[in-house]
């Protein structure tokens, strides 16, 4: 079987057997590496498509990893439905933009705040579906093309005050979940946009989810339908996809199952053994590599190690817990993908029977 | 005043915190002040005690993130009728505390329920809230001369900015403790990035406070006796 990336990746979305596990993401994995070389700041690529894309391809180019992602930022959604975003473009050092003002500030809008009639054009959005256009165009044939969503309860934390939003996730949760299911229907919408641009994949994020955070108990009420209506309509319009939780994610691991996702993503907080005992080998699970520690402080030796690991504890692709920092080592990253490539087959679960 | 009607009522400033019940705290703290009570005993050993309790329930997951802040909510209805009460004495705590949320990062949860028991303790607390930039860390520890910096990242993209700050003021001060918390922060990174103090349970717990707060009067102790 000699595959491509993108046949490898989709394939095993797909649920059909590949040569060996993928090593690769639904999230961002830009380097610092890669920025030097078109001579981008970081600040200033978000805003712009042919930016997105060039460096959204750097990882593939430099070090073989089997996917190009875009956006790099976790605020698209939120500027769509009118909050403010800050870049940082005055800061020295490289940072992740943030919202800085929220599009809801009254409580009376929770289940009522307007959707702009036009998503496709709303924001960033066609920022981002103009540099899928171009990966498509571009890498199309060889690479899978991938994006992703925050998902309702993180999103909701970019569009209205969290502190708020978790109180009353005890008080009113008939009103945040009135919320929630607004936002799904947004998100909805907003994949079968990336869908049209040509993304090949979908990752869900859910990031501020894990049991760090909630109890098992609210996840069940709060996020969970949110997330299966999310994924039964993914479901519906053919769109591979990928339901990620960062964050300790044992104690829902079964209910992040139920919610219908293609597979799952975890970071190294979740043990991985723990996980196939819960809900078996069966499932696609993807990670758990701590995405910081093992490619910007390990050293190179470390990373193959790292990599038998995850796989020996039952991962089906090798893939950071999280959005790779960009400061990681040229030479931790590009250890990874080959220690995925060496021992892909040979230590991956579905090849043992 | 009889012991009982004390107990009784440090009994219900507890339990009102740990079962977040904002109106039964108000009341209590309102008779403690009514009817003349010490107000710090009625402070450390009901809303502190309740908030020890709340920490245990976290440890043990019974309770998370959202239930904590609800309690916290309910210790400050308490702590802002009994602090004017408290003026003047010793809390057993001296200290200049720096805390806030690394810029890039806006998640201030974790810091302000730490921030919380330092203010409860009688610290003084200059809180310089979220995203906040670099040189306002070591501007701050210059301008307050603060014993304790205490840095807070709730996401790994901004928790490596701590590196530098904690350089910076190192650089300008080395007497400055400096303490990190946060979900993404682990012992190894603490120590990596050259921390005095890491918060363990990284992920906005009352326990790191605590924690914090122990070593914190330990060095205080060896200052004031001299480790020799």
């Amino acid at each position: 079987m000699n595959l491509t990336p993108k046949e490898r990746v989709l394939k095993q979305l797909a649920g059909e057997e590949v040569d060996r596990t993928p090593c690769y993401s639904g999230m961002g994995n830009v380097t610092v590496k890669g920025l030097d070389e078109l001579g981008y700041k970081f600040a200033f690529v978000h805003g712009n498509a042919e930016k997105l894309a060039n460096l959204a391809a750097t990882s593939y180019k430099f070090y073989g990893y089997e996917c190009a992602v875009v956006p790099f930022d976790f605020c698209v959604e939120a500027e769509a439905l009118g909050s403010e975003m800050n870049p940082y473009e005055d800061v020295a050092h490289l940072l992740y933009p943030t919202i800085k003002e929220k599009a809801i500030q009254n409580d009376d809008e929770l289940d009522s705040f307007p959707i702009p009639d036009d998503l496709a054009n709303a924001g960033r959005v066609p920022v981002v579906v103009d540099a899928i256009k171009r990966l498509k165009k571009e890498f199309g044939d060889e690479l899978p093309i991938g994006t992703y969503l925050t998902a309702p309860f993180t999103l909701g934390g970019q569009v209205y005050d969290l502190d708020k939003m978790l109180k009353y996730a005890f008080k009113k949760q008939d009103l945040i979940n009135a919320m929630l299911d607004r936002l799904a229907d947004v998100l909805i919408s907003l994949a079968k946009i990336y869908q049209e641009a040509g993304a090949d994949y979908i990752t869900v994020r859910e990031m501020g989810s894990g049991t760090d955070l909630l109890s098992p108990r609210l996840w069940k009420s709060l996020i969970q339908p949110h997330l299966t209506k999310i994924f039964t309509a993914l479901r519906e319009m053919g769109f591979p996809n990928n339901l990620h939780i960062c964050g300790e994610t044992n104690m829902i691991i079964k209910n992040m199952y139920e919610c219908g996702a293609d597979s799952l993503s975890v970071e190294f907080k979740n043990d991985m053994k723990k996980t196939r005992e819960d809900i078996g080998f069966e499932p696609l699970v993807f990670g758990n590599l701590d995405a910081y520690k093992l490619l910007v402080i390990d050293d190179v030796e470390d990373v193959e190690k790292a990599v038998i690991k995850s796989l020996e504890d039952g991962v089906d692709a090798i893939w950071p817990g999280c959005d790779i920092w960009p400061e990681a080592k040229p030479e931790n990253f590009k250890a990874m993908v080959e220690a995925t490539k060496k021992y892909g087959a040979e230590k991956w679960h579905r090849k043992q029977k | 005043m009889s012991e009982e009607r004390e107990k009784e009522l440090f009994e219900l400033l507890k339990n009102g915190v740990i079962e977040f019940e904002e109106d039964q705290v108000r009341d209590a703290a309102q008779a403690v002040v009514d009817e003349g009570i010490d107000a710090v005993k009625a402070v450390f050993e009901g809303l502190v005690a309740g908030m020890e309790h709340v920490g245990e329930l976290y440890e043990q997951q019974e309770y998370f993130v959202p239930e904590m802040l609800m309690c916290a909510d309910a210790m400050y209805v308490g702590l802002d009728i009994l602090r004017p009460h408290m003026e003047g004495r010793d809390l057993g705590i001296t200290g200049v505390v720096i805390m806030g949320v690394v810029q890039g990062d806006v998640h201030d949860i974790g810091k302000n329920i730490v921030k919380m028991m330092f203010d409860v303790s009688g610290f003084e607390v200059h809180d310089l809230g979220r995203d906040v930039p670099l040189e306002t860390f070591v501007e701050e520890q210059l301008r307050t001369d603060a014993d304790l910096v205490a840095l807070s990242a709730m996401m790994t993209t901004t928790m490596v900015g701590m590196k530098d700050i904690i350089a910076r003021i190192k650089e300008k001060n080395p007497k400055a403790r400096i303490m990190i918390g946060g979900a993404p922060v682990t012992e190894e990174i603490a120590d990596k990035f050259g921390a005095d103090g890491f918060a363990e349970d990284a992920s906005n717990a009352l326990k790191d406070a605590i924690n914090m707060l122990t070593t914190l009067k330990k060095i205080q102790e060896e200052e004031e006796y001299g480790t020799a």
